[in-house]
């Protein structure tokens, strides 16, 4: 039973990661427009485009 | 009599016969443009969005942004603009990849959702305009963005919502590890300190979600309570705080009893009701945002010679307008120079135009059809026509005809009941058993976990938001969830007439010729002789009569001479070889020729087309019988054609669409109420309402007297639905319990209206009633079924018999056979025929 004790905790951080990189995603305004990322990622970059999202 | 389906290559709308690939010169640019940068397999990967603008680029468009421009802290320029006409993913691309282009642009990037453009770019700021220009020369339009903290404010909460769910779900996740353990053992099994470490880990877990997560209806119940009413959230918020007290309390002295999964699972639950219910009302655009955009429009100003361009708002009396043929005129006024016609439909809804000259009274909003204006504004810009109609909008939002929804209706008799039972089921353990304070209070928790509305709060937002989707399908655009709950209220159902219960644009009906001043109806043979004829010199012009008759077959069309006197009609000369020519495209359509041979007799031909006084025909010969004639043409419009001798009436009426009758009489089977409420003449709607056989009418309605109208039936507690596209009918709309309005409406009508149908038909009116209805029946089932849960789980929890394990179980159970229940609409959606 005492390896509860460390698995547990491990648990719960690896989830914490999940979920704090969720929050970092939404900081970043990834989920701002969600139609149009979701079509963006089917067009060539056909120019180069400056920005690197 | 329809054409061969041919759109023009850029902007996709119909092409009229005589064009080829492009319906103007802007398109043809448009394409060029596109296909010189390289960006042509655009036009393949593109969906048009039927319910956005179309990409027809317009003259005078470009406005000047410089007073948008923000400066970053790096030197560079931000601009943050409005797109309109923004189709699909492939716009975005198209868009984003121009403005990379030029060297200037740091950074270009389009919203799709909010439909935004955000630009960087470095160099002058006032190469903001320059940067643009190709765009707008595609034909996007770029409106100011200054609404930008409604904005922000919604995308606040938009967010905090996300977050508080994605905080819920994770802890609704990992409690679990340790709910299975705790839920098939007890302390003997497991070891007093193994099931208090389990439990603590299990507090650890829940506590910062219910802090953090919860929060929204510890808020929403708090200011309910504030205002001395209440809602779903206080028995929620009740529920959540006793149970995680009680379970502080069952822990710390190693009981069974501890409920923090339920709790995190609850409020797991609610925030997903809660997250479908703002994803149902995403659509639903901000009307404050619209109003903004509608008078975000700019005007071209005289200023002593010199021309300028102001937003409208700054337009001030006495300011002399310019107003190109057609554009909207943007301030009422009276004309200064200039002779031309006035597409006043919107405003009053007659199809009719106006003929204005030096000195006539025009109003904002109308659009200036055939030659330039000059216009000396007469009123402050906040006291024209339209500005007026703007205020009763608003005025009347606060007014919109109030409904009781199901949810709220529930939520006033559930919330007492629930708290009742928790204090009874306390009195009877405490007072009556006499069993110690803490189980008391433990059962009374229990009450109140089960009954927590947990898929009640899902059972409503779950079905709007399948039922919009699917009502995508059906050419119907749901702005207001709740509509399609009111819908199902309805008794009475008020329809416009122009554009709403007609087509709303002339359309021929019939040739005459005018002998010894009698009307004779010209056989198909000499009909067509003369629509030939008439087409082949129509199409050269911009009139609406005569784009009425070039688009009222598709017959081919020849080429001549064309003179063109403005607001009067047109003359050509056709020589016999051309009158031949049109001889034998007919033989081609008709075995039989016998047209008249006289006029073949001259060589050269000339031809007048417009006005009976142009045409010099004088109108004694055929006013009383065509009056006759027509007693079932309502609106009439007629245009006239001089050959030699032979006089020629062609006559134009505004028809009734044709699935108009069936939808009518779908309503009245239905037990509702129709009611015409119209601004054009008595004639016309009396005449329109025998043939639609709808009993109540009224004819010669003003803007104001229509809203009154619909403020008396408010007084009478009735629940009505208006349908109507013109700015005249706007502030009714705004007034109704329901209001829809179509996709080619006026700006004003879509923004207020709950729904959109996106046809020219009104048969989807059908569609929306008997799928409201189904909708309707679905939430209330789903109602049903939470309750029912919730009644079966009462008497355990009363009895003190509800361990955590049995409250997870129905809560989640619950939940789920209501997502499944509401699925079952979809069927409904699949089916073509509905």
């Amino acid at each position: 039973m005492s390896v509860l004790i460390f698995l547990i905790p491990l648990a719960i951080f690896l989830s914490l990661i999940g979920l704090l990189a969720f929050l970092w995603a939404l900081k970043n305004k990834q989920y701002d427009d969600l139609d149009g990322s979701s079509k963006r990622i089917l067009f060539d970059d056909s120019t180069d485009n400056k920005e690197n999202l | 009599m329809s054409k061969g389906i041919s759109n023009c290559k850029h902007c996709q709308l119909k092409l009229d016969n005589n064009q080829q690939d492009f319906c103007c010169i802007g398109c043809a640019k448009a394409y060029e443009i596109i296909e010189s940068l390289g960006f042509k397999n655009y036009y393949q990967i593109r969906q048009i969005d039927i319910f956005e603008r179309n990409l027809k680029p317009e003259i005078d468009n470009d406005f000047d942004i410089s007073e948008f421009i923000a400066k970053n802290p790096d030197d560079s320029w931000h601009l943050e603009l409005m797109i309109q006409g923004l189709q699909c993913g492939a716009c975005v691309w198209l868009i984003e990849n121009i403005l990379y282009k030029n060297p200037q642009v740091l950074s270009a990037r389009i919203n799709l959702t909010r439909k935004i453009l955000i630009l960087d770019y470095q160099g002058k700021a006032s190469d903001g305009n320059k940067i643009i220009s190709p765009l707008n020369q595609i034909g996007y339009k770029f409106l100011p963005f200054d609404q930008e903290i409604i904005a922000q404010e919604e995308k606040k909460y938009n967010d905090s919502l996300l977050k508080a769910l994605a905080v819920a779900g994770f802890g609704a996740g990992n409690i679990m590890l340790f709910s299975f353990a705790l839920w098939f053992t007890n302390v003997a099994e497991m070891g007093l300190a193994t099931h208090q470490i389990f439990q603590f880990f299990s507090a650890l877990i829940a506590l910062p979600v219910i802090v953090y997560s919860a929060r929204i209806f510890f808020i929403s119940a708090y200011r309910s309570l504030v205002l001395r009413s209440t809602n779903m959230d206080v028995p929620i918020s009740l529920a959540i705080i006793l149970a995680v007290i009680v379970s502080i309390f069952q822990a710390f002295n190693g009981q069974d009893h501890v409920y923090f999964d339920s709790v995190v699972m609850l409020i797991f639950f609610l925030l997903i009701g809660r997250f479908l219910d703002m994803k149902a009302r995403k659509k639903a655009f901000n009307i404050a945002t619209q109003f903004s955009l509608l008078n975000a429009s700019f005007a071209r100003v005289d200023d002593n010679g010199k021309v300028k361009i102001l937003p409208i708002k700054k337009l001030q009396k006495e300011m002399i307008l310019l107003v190109a043929s057609g554009e909207k005129i943007a301030s009422d006024g009276i004309v200064i120079e200039g002779e031309s016609q006035i597409d006043d439909s919107l405003l009053t809804g007659e199809i009719a135009l106006k003929k204005v000259i030096k000195n006539s009274q025009v109003f904002a909003g109308t659009i200036n059809v055939l030659q330039p204006l000059k216009i000396k504004i007469t009123s402050a810009i906040n006291s024209t026509i339209l500005s007026q109609i703007i205020e009763l909008i608003n005025q009347s939002e606060n007014n919109k005809n109030s409904c009781e929804l199901i949810a709220q209706k529930l939520a006033k008799i559930y919330t007492p009941l629930v708290h009742i039972l928790a204090f009874i089921t306390f009195i009877i353990w405490y007072y009556i058993n006499e069993q110690s304070f803490q189980l008391a209070l433990m059962n009374a928790t229990a009450v109140l976990i089960i009954t927590c509305p947990c898929a009640l709060a899902l059972a409503i937002p779950i079905v709007q938001t399948i039922v919009i989707s699917g009502f995508i399908g059906k050419k119907i655009l749901v702005k207001n969830g709740e509509a399609l709950e009111i819908i199902n209220k309805i008794n009475t159902v008020i329809f416009d007439k122009t554009g709403t219960l007609t087509q709303g644009t002339p359309v021929l009906k019939a040739i005459y010729s005018i002998e010894n001043n009698s009307l004779k109806l010209l056989n198909k043979n000499d009909a067509d002789f003369y629509l030939i004829i008439a087409i082949s010199m129509a199409k050269k012009s911009m009139h609406p009569i005569s784009q009425a008759l070039t688009s009222s077959c598709d017959y081919k069309t020849f080429d001549v001479e064309v003179l063109e006197e403005k607001s009067q009609g047109l003359t050509a000369n056709f020589d016999s070889e051309l009158l031949k020519k049109i001889l034998d495209e007919l033989k081609d359509r008709h075995q039989i020729i016998d047209i008249n041979k006289k006029i073949l007799i001259e060589k050269d031909l000339k031809i007048w087309l417009g006005r009976s006084d142009f045409c010099k025909i004088s109108k004694d010969s055929y006013q009383k019988e065509l009056l006759l004639k027509n007693n079932d043409n309502y609106q009439q419009l007629t245009t006239f054609m001089k050959i030699n001798q032979q006089q020629i009436i062609f006559v134009f009426d505004d028809k009734i669409k044709e699935d108009a009758k069936e939808v009518i009489s779908f309503l009245q089977k239905q037990n509702k109420k129709v009611i015409l409420l119209s601004g054009d003449n008595q004639r016309n709607v009396e005449l329109v309402a025998k043939k639609l056989a709808i009993k109540e009418f009224y004819y010669e309605k003003s803007i104001l007297q229509k809203a009154q109208f619909l403020k008396n039936l408010q007084q009478k507690n009735q629940q009505f639905m208006m349908i109507g596209d013109g700015l005249n009918d706007a502030p009714a709309l705004s007034l109704a319990s329901v209001s829809v309005s179509f996709a080619k409406a006026s700006d004003l009508s879509k923004n207020i209206a709950d729904i959109l149908i996106n046809s020219s038909q009104l048969s989807p009116l059908i569609s929306l009633f008997i799928g409201s209805k189904k909708a309707f029946k679905l939430m209330k089932q789903n109602l049903f079924l939470a309750l029912l849960y919730n009644l079966i789980a009462l008497p355990f929890a009363l009895m003190g018999m509800v361990v955590p394990l049995i409250a997870a179980i129905a809560m989640s159970s619950s939940s789920l056979l209501v997502i499944l229940n509401s699925l079952r609409i979809n069927n409904f959606f699949a089916n073509k025929k509905t």
